[in-house]
C-alpha cells in the first residue's frame, strides 16, 4: 500500500510538519517504499524557505524534511501558488517575477494542484495533517 | 477515480484556509474529479449575500459560489442546525442535511480534507 501526504499545517502555528515527520520515518522504516510523495499546501509550505534559521536548541524541520528526501527519494512538492504567494520562489519563478533572490531550499520543488490531484489517483490513501 | 469531499470549517476573512480549500476543489473538477463541498463553523459566513469586502479584509469568496455548477460542483452540503441560515438571506444552492445525514456524510467519500 502506498500513501500521500498532504501537510497543510503551519510548522510555526501547529504540529502538523512535526507530526507527519514522525508519521513518514516510522512508514519508511517498516515500508521503504510506503510514501510515494508528501505534497505541502497551505502555510505548510513555509517550510521550504531556505532563508528560515530556526534558533540552534531547536529541531531544523526544513533539514530535516531534507534528510527523508535525501536518505529515501521521497519527493517534496510545495503547491506552487501557495508558496508564491508566501514567497518560496524557484530560480524559475524568481526570473518571472524579476526578482534578484530565490527562497526554495534544496530537495523541494513547486508544483501546481494538478500534481496533487496525480497522487490522489495513483495511491491507494492520502493522508492530511493540518 | 475518487470521490473527494472538502469540508471548509474556517472562516473566509481570518485566514486563506476557505480559499485554498475551494481552490483544490476547482482544480479537482478541473480534472474530472468528482468533488463535493460542506460547511460548518465560521465557513458558513461564505454563504451570507450582499458581501461587499475590502482589500484589507479579504477576497469576496461568496462570488464563486454561483460559479461552481460550471465546474460541475453541484453538491453543497450544511447542516440544517445552523438556523440562522434560515433567518438571513444567504445563497440558496445548498443541501440541508439533518444531523444523522450530516454525521454519514464523511463516511460516503473515499477522501475528505478540511480546511
Amino acid at each position: 500500500m502506498q500513501y500521500t501526504l498532504l501537510i497543510t499545517g503551519s510548522p510555526y502555528q501547529s504540529k502538523a510538519c512535526h507530526t507527519a515527520l514522525r508519521f513518514i520515518r516510522a512508514a519508511l522504516n517498516k515500508y521503504p517504499d510506503s510514501i510515494k510523495g508528501v505534497f505541502f499546501y497551505e502555510d505548510a509550505v513555509l517550510i521550504g524557505n531556505q532563508t528560515a534559521q530556526p534558533p540552534r536548541d531547536e529541531i531544523n524541520l526544513t533539514k530535516a524534511w531534507q534528510e527523508i528526501a535525501e536518505q529515501h527519494k521521497v519527493p517534496l512538492y510545495l503547491c506552487i501558488a501557495a508558496a508564491v504567494r508566501r514567497g518560496i520562489i524557484n530560480e524559475s519563478e524568481s526570473r518571472r517575477y524579476e526578482l534578484e533572490q530565490h527562497t526554495l531550499a534544496e530537495h523541494f520543488q513547486l508544483e501546481g494542484l494538478g500534481t496533487l490531484v496525480d497522487l490522489m489517483n495513483t495511491t491507494n490513501k492520502i493522508i492530511q495533517f493540518r | 477515480m475518487k470521490h473527494t469531499l472538502i469540508h471548509l470549517n474556517s472562516s473566509p476573512y481570518s485566514s486563506l484556509a476557505c480559499k485554498e480549500g475551494l481552490d483544490l476543489a476547482l482544480v479537482l473538477a478541473t480534472f474530472e474529479q468528482p468533488v463535493d463541498l460542506c460547511l460548518s463553523g465560521a465557513a458558513l459566513a461564505i454563504l451570507t449575500d450582499n458581501q461587499d469586502p475590502t482589500a484589507e479584509q479579504g477576497k469576496n469568496l461568496h462570488k464563486l459560489l454561483a460559479g461552481l455548477e460550471f465546474y460541475d460542483i453541484e453538491n453543497i452540503y450544511v447542516e440544517k442546525a445552523n438556523t440562522w441560515i434560515e433567518d438571513n438571506p444567504t445563497w440558496q444552492g445548498v443541501h440541508s442535511l439533518d444531523g444523522a445525514e450530516w454525521q454519514t456524510l464523511f463516511s460516503q467519500y473515499q477522501q475528505v480534507f478540511r480546511f
